[in-house]
Formats: C-alpha cells, sequence, structure tokens
C-alpha cells in the first residue's frame, strides 16, 4: 500500500471531461452489421418449398405452409416456410442449407408488436419492411453443409466406345453411390415429376443405409422396369431436384440402377410377394412393352391370368427395337422381363394380332383386353425426294440394327431430326460405319437450336465426341437426288419454329442455304402407331383425339371392354409407359372387381 | 503413452484400449478395479489431475459406462478410464477421498443418472433438480420430448405440410 | 491486513468426521441465502449460508436456476443441429462450446478444418477471452462497490462485441465456428477497426489499472483474502487463471498447445500469492496478452484459402463409434468437452466439462468458511465462474 494507492483512483474524475460513448438514439443509429443474423428474408420465386430449412431446423421453428395465390406445380410444392420466433435462435442453419438461395436474413433487429402471433409469419409472403434490406446474413459462396457436386462415374472413352456397341457407362461404385445418395436432402419434390411417382427419397435413403435389398423392394412398388429405367430413363425427376439449383441434381437414375446392380439377379423375386389367389378373370395384353407389360405384372400379381401377345420375335418394345445396345444392353431388358413372367404372366412372342388371332378373338376370350402398341412408324418429312428408298425412317432402321439385319450402311449419312431418337441413330450409324470404314460421317441437322434442344444434354455431348456433326436450327427443304441416287440434304437456316400463337409453323432464311452430303438421309422426326389390327369398324366406332385412341383418366377406350396405354396414347417415353401400364391395371381391376366406384 | 498402457496393462486387467490421440488414451477396467488403478495413476504416474467423471448410457446392453478422464500435466497426456456396471444395480464405490471434488461429481451422477455413490458426501442431496420424481432425467429410457408434452401447453396455431404429399394432394390425388 | 478479526466465542464444535455442529435453534447461527436474485452473486446461482455474526461457519452452493438439460437435448438432435445450442452453455464466452464441439466432431468424424478457419478460430477465442475479462473486471470491481469500473469495461466489451457483430453476424451467440470449419472469413477493413478496438481497450485498461488496482480500499479488500492453498488446485481440480495466481502455471494453450498457439509468441501470466487480488491481476495482465495474441493474429494469418473442410450433407451426418475429449483454455480455466459417438446421426454423449463445475461448488464452499458476510461477493467472483456451464 502506497500514497499512489490512495491518490490513483481520483484519476478516474477524468470522465468527467469526456463526451459520453453510449450511441444517442440506437434504434436510429444503430443498423446491424453487413452479416447480422436479423429478421428473415425470402424470395417466394426463387424458393421451392424443399422444406429443408424446416429439416435442419433444431428448435422446430419452422412450419411449411401452402403460400396463398400458390399452386404446386412440377418442382415446387407451392409451401413456403413460416418462422416461429418464439422458437427462432437465428442461428441461421436454414439459410445456410437453403437448396435455392432464397432464404436470407437481414440486418434488421427491432421489431415490437402487441400481438404474440405476429411473431409467426412467412417471410417474402407476408410483407416486412425490412424485405428490400440489403444488409444481412446470406450464405457464402463457399459455404456448403450439403455437397453440390456428383461424384465421377467411369465411362469408356470416345475412341474405345465408338468401335462397338459395349455400354458406355459404368455404373456407380458403392462408394460413389454412397456419396451421391448422400447429396440428397429428401425433399421428395421429384416425386410428383416422375410419371410412375417412384418413392425416390426413400430408395437414395436405401442406398445410403446399404439396405439394397429393400430398395430394390421400394422399386418394385411404382417399377417393374428398374433395370432399364436404371439405364434409360428421362429422368425428369432430376429436372426439378432441390440439390439442382445451387449444384448439379442428385443422379437419381443412376442411383437407381446402383440398387438394381448390387442385388443378386437370382434375389430379385425373394423382394416380390407372391401373386394373390387366382381370380378367375382373364386380360389379353397386345404388346410387350414397358406399358403392357407393367399393366401384366400388376394384373397378375393381383391374380388376373394374363396372356400379352407380342408380334415381334422378342418382348421389350421400344426398349429393345428403339434404344441401342451401347446406351441400353438387351440382357437387362430380359432381367426386367423374366421377373415378370415370373408373376405368371403368360408372354406369347412373334404372335401378331390380325393375323391368326383377331382382336376380335382376344375381345371374346377375355374380360379386358390392353391395347399397348407403342409408336413404331416412323413420321415423314414429305420433302422432296423424301420418298427414295435410300430416305429411311429411324425407327425402321434401329429396329433393323437390334435385329443384326444389314441394312446397307452408308459411307456418309445425314439425319432430320434433334430428339434423342436422332441421336440414337446417328450414333448407331457412327459405330457401324466405324467397324466398316473406320472412320465417322454423320451429320444431324435440327430445327432447334442448342439453347431449346430436345434431345438430353448427355446425348449430344456423346454424339459429339463420337465424331458425329450436329447442326442447330436447319430446317430440311429437299433430298437432293444426283443420277437416281441420294447425294444429300438441303437445309435453310430456321428463324423460328413457332408461329405467334404457338402453333407449329417454321420460319426460314432462304438466303442461309446448305447442302448436307451423305448417300443415306433418315427422318427421325416422330413416330405414330400401326393402328391396322383395330380394323375398319372398331376404328369407327372408337373415339381418337388428334390421331391418338381417345382414353378415360384409367386408360378405357370408349368401348368398355377394352384399354389402351403407353406411348400410343401418352407420347414416347419408357416411365410415362410404366406409369401408364399401372394406371390401366389398377383401372381393369376396379373394373373386374367392381370396385369401380371406389377406385 | 504407449509405454504407458503397456506397463499398466501388466498391473491391471485393461481391454478395449484406444490410442484415440499421441495424447489421449482410452481403456476399460473393471470396477473392482478402478479404484486401485485410479490411485496408482494419481500416486505413481503423474495423473493429478480429475478432469472429469461421467456416465454414459447404454441402454441397450444394459449397462452404464462410466468415464474417469485423468491428465498427466508434466507429459501433457490424458488417460480416460471407463468402467462399465449393470444398469440394474447402479453402484460403484467413489473416489471423493482421492479427489475431493469428485463429491461432486457423483452427487450430479446420481441424480442424472441414478448411478450411487454410497458414502460420498452429499451425494443423495439434490443437484440441479427439486422434487424429481420421474426417471433420472440422463438415462436414454427417459424421454426429454415425450416430458415436455405431458408437462408443458402447445400453443395453437402451428400446422406444417410435408412437400411431397402435399404435391400429390394437389397435383395427382388418385393415383397410387 | 486484515482489518476484521471474528469473535470465535459462539462457533461451533466441530464433528468427529470435521465437519460442525450447528444447533439452528440456539439462536447463534443464522441461515442466510445470497442469491439466486443478488448483486452479489455471479449469473443464477445460490449460496446458502450459514453465519455465526458476521462471520461464514457453513457454505453449501445451489445451483439448477438455468438448467436446460442441452448434453441430454444434443442426444435428440443432429450433428449439425447440436451446433447452435452448444454456445448456450456459457454466455459470456460462448466460444469455447462452439471450438471444442466442433473440433471433437471434427476428430472423430475424421475431418481436418482448414489452415484459415483454424486462426479465425483462435482470433475469436482471444477476442472471446478479452471480453469475458472485462466482464469479470466490471464484476470484480463491482463486488466491492467500484461500480464505474464496470461501466469502463462494458463499454471495452460493447467494442469487442460490435468486432464479433461484424465478423460473426451476432453479439453474443456467435454461432460461426462450426464442424467443418468457420463460416466465413473477415470483412473488409475488420484488422483496421479491430485495432482501433485494441486501443481503446487498452486505454481502458489503463485507468481500470490506476483506478481499480492502485486503490487503497481494493487492496484492503482483496489482499490475503480468499487464498486458494497450493494442495487443493488438484484436489478440486482448479484451472485457468485460478490456478496461476497460486503459482501453478497451468495453461493448455502451453501445456497442450492447439489450433495455431503452437505458431503464436506468449508467455502464460501468473502470480504468486493465490488471493484475490492476485488473481484480479493475473486476468488484467492476461488481457494485454490476448490484445497481442489478437494483432499477431491478424498480422500472421492466411488472407485468402478454403474456410470450410469438405463435409457430407449434414442432414445425414453419421459418425462411426468413438469417443474422445477435446480441451482448450478459456478465460477461467480448462473448458472441455468429452463426445461419445455409436454410429448413428446423433451424439450419444456429450459431457461438457466447464471450469466452474468444481470451482464455484467444492472449492467454492471450502474456500467461504471463515469470511466476512461482506467479502462473499468478492470472493465468489473472484473464482470467475458462470453457472450455466455447472448445470448444462
Amino acid at each position: 500500500m502506497s500514497l499512489k494507492d490512495v491518490l490513483s483512483p481520483f484519476t478516474a474524475w477524468k470522465y468527467v471531461f469526456r463526451d459520453p460513448v453510449t450511441i444517442e438514439n440506437p434504434l436510429r443509429d444503430r443498423p446491424g452489421a453487413a452479416r447480422y443474423r436479423g429478421f428473415h428474408k425470402n424470395d417466394p420465386e426463387l424458393c421451392i418449398g424443399c422444406g429443408t430449412c424446416e429439416t435442419i431446423c433444431q428448435n422446430g421453428a419452422i412450419d411449411m405452409v401452402p403460400a396463398p395465390g400458390r399452386d404446386p406445380r412440377q418442382g415446387d410444392s407451392a409451401l413456403r416456410p413460416r418462422i416461429d420466433y418464439g422458437r427462432c435462435c437465428w442461428c441461421a442453419l436454414c439459410v445456410d442449407v437453403c437448396m435455392t438461395k432464397s432464404l436470407s436474413m437481414s440486418n434488421e433487429y427491432i421489431w415490437v408488436d402487441r400481438d404474440p402471433d405476429a411473431f409467426r409469419f412467412t417471410p417474402g409472403i407476408d410483407s416486412k419492411r425490412w424485405d428490400s434490406a440489403e444488409l444481412g446474413y446470406h450464405r457464402p459462396e463457399h459455404h456448403r453443409l450439403v455437397p453440390e457436386h456428383r461424384p465421377h462415374m467411369g465411362e469408356l472413352e470416345p475412341e474405345e466406345r465408338i468401335g462397338s456397341f459395349a455400354e458406355i457407362v459404368d455404373g456407380y461404385t458403392v462408394e460413389q453411390a454412397r456419396a451421391e445418395a448422400d447429396r440428397c436432402v429428401s425433399c421428395g419434390l421429384c416425386i410428383a415429376t416422375c410419371p410412375a411417382h417412384m418413392d425416390i427419397p426413400n430408395y437414395i435413403a436405401a442406398i445410403r443405409d446399404g439396405d439394397y435389398r429393400h430398395g430394390l423392394e421400394l422399386l418394385y412398388r411404382t417399377n417393374p422396369f428398374s433395370e432399364i429405367c436404371g439405364r434409360v430413363c428421362t429422368h425428369k425427376c432430376e429436372t426439378v431436384c432441390a440439390a439442382g439449383h445451387t449444384g448439379e441434381p442428385v443422379a437419381i437414375r443412376w442411383l437407381k440402377r446402383h440398387i438394381v446392380d448390387q442385388v443378386p439377379y437370382e434375389q430379385y423375386r425373394d423382394v416380390l410377394a407372391p401373386p394373390a389367389p387366382a381370380t378367375g378373370r382373364t386380360v389379353a395384353v397386345v404388346g410387350a412393352g414397358p406399358a403392357g407389360l407393367t399393366a401384366a405384372f400388376d394384373l397378375a400379381r393381383l391374380g388376373h391370368a394374363v396372356t400379352v401377345y407380342e408380334a415381334l420375335d422378342k418382348p421389350g418394345g421400344m426398349t429393345r427395337w428403339g434404344i441401342p445396345e451401347y446406351r441400353l444392353p438387351y440382357d437387362i431388358i430380359d432381367r426386367d422381363v423374366d421377373v415378370i413372367r415370373s408373376m405368371g404372366v403368360d408372354l406369347r412372342c412373334g404372335q401378331r394380332i390380325g393375323g391368326d388371332v383377331t382382336l376380335g378373338q382376344l375381345r371374346d376370350g377375355h374380360d379386358a383386353v390392353v391395347l399397348a402398341l407403342g409408336l413404331q412408324m416412323g413420321r415423314a418429312t414429305r420433302i422432296p425426294g423424301s420418298d427414295h428408298p435410300d430416305v429411311r425412317k429411324a425407327v425402321d432402321l434401329l429396329r433393323q440394327a437390334t435385329a443384326g439385319e444389314d441394312f446397307g450402311t452408308p459411307q456418309q449419312a445425314v439425319v432430320i431430326g434433334g430428339g434423342n431418337v436422332a441421336m440414337d441413330i446417328a450414333r448407331t450409324l457412327a459405330r457401324l460405319q466405324k467397324q466398316a470404314f473406320g472412320t465417322v460421317r454423320v451429320t444431324v441437322t435440327a430445327l432447334e437450336d442448342f439453347a431449346h434442344f430436345l434431345a438430353d444434354p448427355d446425348e449430344i455431348k456423346e454424339s459429339f465426341e463420337e465424331g458425329v456433326v450436329i447442326l442447330d436450327a436447319r430446317g430440311p427443304q429437299a433430298v437432293v437426288i444426283e443420277d437416281g441416287e441420294v447425294a444429300g440434304l438441303k437445309t435453310w437456316k430456321v428463324k423460328s419454329i413457332f408461329d405467334e400463337q404457338g402453333r407449329f409453323a417454321p420460319s426460314y432464311d432462304e438466303t442461309d442455304e446448305m447442302i448436307h452430303p451423305g448417300s443415306m438421309v433418315v427422318e427421325a422426326i416422330g413416330q405414330m402407331t400401326d393402328t391396322a389390327l383395330l380394323g375398319e369398324d372398331l376404328t369407327e366406332k372408337l373415339a381418337w383425339n388428334r390421331g391418338r385412341l381417345q382414353v378415360d383418366a384409367k386408360g378405357r377406350t370408349s368401348e368398355p371392354w377394352l384399354w389402351a396405354a403407353g406411348d400410343m396414347v401418352r407420347g414416347p417415353d419408357v416411365v410415362s409407359a410404366v406409369a401408364d401400364g399401372h394406371r390401366v391395371a389398377a383401372g381393369i381391376h376396379a373394373a373386374l372387381t367392381g370396385k369401380e366406384d371406389q377406385a | 503413452m504407449r509405454a504407458l498402457l503397456d506397463s499398466l496393462k501388466s498391473l491391471y486387467p485393461l481391454d478395449d484400449i484406444v490410442l484415440q490421440r499421441p495424447d489421449l488414451a482410452f481403456a476399460t477396467v473393471p470396477a473392482a478395479q478402478v479404484r486401485g488403478l485410479l490411485h496408482h495413476l494419481k500416486e505413481r504416474e503423474g495423473f493429478t489431475h480429475l478432469v472429469l467423471l461421467t456416465a454414459v448410457d447404454w441402454l441397450e446392453d444394459g449397462m452404464f459406462q462410466l468415464t474417469y478422464l485423468l491428465h498427466d500435466r508434466a507429459r501433457a497426456r490424458d488417460l480416460g478410464l471407463r468402467t462399465l456396471i449393470r444398469r440394474d444395480r447402479a453402484t460403484m464405490d467413489g473416489i471423493h477421498d482421492l479427489w475431493p471434488t469428485a463429491a461432486t461429481y457423483q452427487r450430479e451422477l446420481k441424480e442424472m443418472f441414478g448411478i450411487d455413490f454410497p458414502g460420498s458426501p452429499g451425494v443423495d442431496d439434490p443437484f440441479v433438480l427439486e422434487g424429481w420424481t420421474d426417471l433420472p432425467p440422463y438415462r436414454r429410457d427417459f424421454d426429454t420430448k415425450d416430458f415436455s408434452e405431458r408437462n408443458f401447453n402447445h400453443r395453437e396455431g402451428r400446422v406444417t405440410h410435408d412437400p411431397a404429399a402435399h404435391m400429390k394432394r394437389h397435383l395427382y390425388p388418385d393415383e397410387a | 491486513m486484515a482489518l476484521y478479526t471474528p469473535d470465535r466465542s459462539q462457533y461451533p464444535a466441530a464433528l468427529p468426521d470435521g465437519s460442525l455442529e450447528f444447533d439452528l435453534a440456539s439462536g447463534k447461527y443464522l441461515k442466510l441465502w445470497q442469491g439466486p436474485q443478488h448483486p452479489g452473486i455471479t449469473g443464477n446461482m445460490s449460496l446458502e449460508l450459514t453465519v455465526c455474526g458476521d462471520e461464514i461457519v457453513h457454505a453449501r452452493t445451489h445451483v439448477g436456476y438455468l438448467h436446460r438439460g442441452f448434453e441430454k437435448l444434443m442426444e435428440r438432435r443432429t450433428f449439425i443441429q447440436c451446433f447452435p445450442i452448444v454456445c448456450r452453455i456459457c454466455v459470456p464466452e460462448p466460444d469455447f462450446n462452439e471450438y471444442c464441439y466442433a473440433q471433437a466432431v471434427e476428430e472423430l468424424a475424421g475431418i481436418e478444418a482448414p489452415e484459415r478457419a483454424r486462426w479465425i478460430r483462435t482470433l475469436i477465442l482471444e477476442m472471446g477471452r478479452i471480453n469475458s475479462y472485462m466482464m469479470y473486471l466490471g464484476g470484480q470491481a463491482g463486488s466491492l462497490g467500484q461500480a464505474v469500473i464496470g461501466q469502463w469495461t462494458t463499454y471495452g466489451r460493447d467494442l469487442m462485441l460490435d468486432r464479433f457483430e461484424e465478423l460473426t453476424g451476432a453479439r453474443i451467440y456467435h454461432m460461426f465456428i462450426l464442424p467443418g470449419g468457420v463460416r466465413d472469413g473477415l470483412p473488409d477493413g475488420f484488422e483496421t477497426r479491430m485495432e482501433e478496438t485494441l486501443r481503446e481497450i487498452e486505454r481502458i485498461m489503463a485507468d481500470v489499472e490506476d483506478v481499480m488496482f492502485h486503490n487503497a480500499v481494493f487492496k484492503t479488500r482483496t489482499v490475503g483474502q480468499g487464498i486458494i492453498r497450493p494442495e487443493w488446485i488438484e484436489d478440486y481440480g482448479v484451472t485457468g487463471p485460478n490456478a496461476r495466481a497460486a503459482g501453478v502455471v497451468k495453461d493448455v494453450r502451453k501445456d497442450q498447445p492447439y489450433l495455431v498457439y503452437p505458431e503464436l509468441d506468449f508467455e502464460p501470466v501468473s502470480g504468486t500469492d493465490s488471493d484475490v487480488f492476485t488473481r484480479a491481476d493475473v486476468r488484467r495482465r492476461d488481457v494485454h496478452v490476448s490484445i497481442d495474441l489478437v494483432r499477431q493474429i491478424l498480422a500472421r494469418m492466411p488472407k485468402d484459402g478454403p474456410l470450410m473442410a469438405k463435409v457430407p450433407n449434414v442432414l445425414h451426418w453419421k459418425i462411426p463409434k468413438g469417443e474422445t475429449y477435446v480441451r482448450g483454455e478459456c478465460s477461467r480455466g480448462e473448458y472441455g468437452y468429452y463426445l461419445v459417438t455409436d454410429g448413428s446421426g446423433y451424439p450419444r454423449r456429450v459431457n461438457v466439462r466447464g471450469p466452474s463445475y468444481t470451482h464455484a461448488m467444492a472449492l467454492l464452499e471450502k474456500m467461504i468458511v471463515g469470511v466476512n458476510i461482506a467479502d462473499v461477493a468478492g470472493l465468489m467472483v473472484s473464482l470467475h465462474t458462470y453457472p450455466p456451464e455447472i448445470e448444462r
């Protein structure tokens, strides 16, 4: 203790002469910092209502509620997060995990209200004064709580694959599949978009858990063609995947394939319950494509006796006769079909209806008849010269390629069309050319420009890798014929495809003309159904809609005994055909068991 | 640390040894040997600091794990001793004579897990709870959510929707 | 020097086991509750004092006024969902919870936070240490009647909270250090504003030294008071400044260096007298060490580089079976997390080891006997305890 200890405390008096350090009006003069985690904001246009914010909220502060004036649509549940500020702890995990970056926080932190229920609100829907605040917490770009990239999947190199029809992609390894399955946030937005409404989040969860048997069981609940769909599904689900908004969408299709790859084929039947006891009712199905066989599968499992008639000598429909082997090996189709057969389905191939057996006989011999004919006739461009024998239809060539028939591989070919069928035939021709001549000379001319291309991006990328030339926005004008031989295709630049009313009416820039040389021109501009088996009378009696057989919501035609499903009523798509097969089977079952009204 | 574990192994039945970090190891020892080993570690091996004493409930196995974490400051290393005791006979010898502060841990374990340490000062006094009649709350079979639902009122007005179910209801109600 | 001489004529007799026998009906003793609502108590605690005259003859500490069952709540939350909870276990210095929890999860999950995140974590921990000490100094002075010190240190702490706010997005519960790394880097111009803050705090600390420490009243009340005997250090698990003021230079930052402490230049502060004054002085000097550390960190930390390790989708994050203990040196001593995982997506057990657990319970009960009622508050504050970490 010293004199200093007595005097020193008096230095505190200097504060008398200091200005106060308090902020005079903190309500006005004290905005939150730029990163402040204040009241929530949500961009309702960006938000897809996936509910991941609700899932991560450890306080249970978030409810997903319908937003007024919004209806659910593909990829948007129309639900929006409502936050209960009685529970929120401002941790911002909801902002960090938000799949679209729609959710953020403002730097606003003062809110007084007499009504306690006011503090339960839907950001972006219930307008608040901080909605336009620029400052506040937003997820920093690098800060990810959900990985945004797919694991790399091994595939054949272009040089390697062009020489054969070997399958291109390897499929995921267990490790890769788990990593990819891990990226799924289980929001389930994809289920509505999948035509078959497959239980995607749960079968992906089965991969995470390594429970492949359960995964296969889930697949079979909605899709007996998981082997096929695991490879060639149009995977519309991936276009609405929540992960796709700020990263790559989850590779749902490859994950499905992974499940079927992992379960030993001998065990497939074990995951399926045996068919129900026989009902004594019989159903005939015409066409052994995905729609017909799905309907047959369902009906057989319900105890009905099902006979499937297939005109060609092998089942599978367009999946076999349309899709090239490098995308879908034929034995894969056999695996799916054999499981269906094991349910007691009587599959008769090489039995064309309209010949020895007529549709009338089927009607008389069965309680119901399903037409699942598919789209097997190529549409014609009807441009000058297109009636030349070397102007061919893509579907015909693909069918011949599958059958192993030699259709005279051209040294140089031109394909008209920009959809997946055009890519299929272009890449098939490319392989045949490589085998026959060692060089690839295929030109694809598509009406659409690349920004609006119909074929999958993967198809375009792989086609380019394989040396196929793709020219976008070219409208076919005439097949060039020299000395009676096809010499190429004349095209004009497309200015627009649709008119102001949205009708198909392409307009061209005639000054931009090109001749694409080739000794074969292939038309791949769409397909239609060969309905000759209906016969004149029935064709006359049935109701039609723009050239397609008209059916009700359950797939029934205007003739009560006749049902129709698949591409012929829905347009070309494997998984839609599967969905339609289920639909028509459910309709028939309800009709046969007299539960139609409840169905 | 390896050398220490080897020498301890020759004296005590150590099991399930995990070298978690170069400076941190865990080992399991039978309950009857715990006091002897702790005493040895404290007096002979320099583990003079009792970092913590706590329990883990392995409900599925019917066992409580007691973890005694000791620190040897001179050699900057930690040793966690586990011992497993039966849940239905949850009693253990106290170590408050080795470290007086252990009485606090033991009192808390009695209250929160229902593990008794006979003779530990104040072991039966309430620690944070008063008038508690339910299961000891840190046991795994005590359900906190259920407890709060039984004892507290829910505020009205909360309802949520599952996105997939909501979309099905609106977009394809009739399909499977 | 002691101004107070107790009257021991009424003192209770000792029982054979060393405890004292009170006959409350005799009128010699009085039960006195200090807390849970009392200006002379730290946080939500209470002391059940038995006094004889002005002297405490027996004390029992009571906690449970702030029990929220965090350890149990975490068993029902995914690993990421525990992250916003842990900070609440220590309000004035929450960052050690975030660091220890994140580090324990990372260790058991086999991931490592990037270099830059490790520097930022260290920065945050030192910023928090300064704040914790500022709060303590105000409390220590206040417990002995010097209210003005609290006004000054609260101002300094507020400036540091501004820095916390611009760095982490929040003032108290920063929620910034999460398993995998940290949320973000430093905002533009942060170093400059931090330097201004540090200078202002240094100015405040100079005034605190003049007015609080060179102060006859403060010295009279604190020198020789509340001595922690050396043998109690291990008996009661005493750590941090409480141990360092007793000459036991325990400092996890030196003893078992973590984060980037091996690269930083500092010496732990210690004392010898082990009384209230020495403990206060150790903490005052430690503020300057932390200020220096913040400057070193800002000057030497990497300016770019990743801030988060690659973490799996946190919604499904499962961690293999295992257990670990992670400790750090907080402003009050050893802070640690004992984490047990069982291979599921939820922690099997989280046990938080806060220094107050031993300091405020067994140690305080022992030290308080024989103290004058008026000195209880000063003694208790001198142990620098935060009740929430006792009852978690």
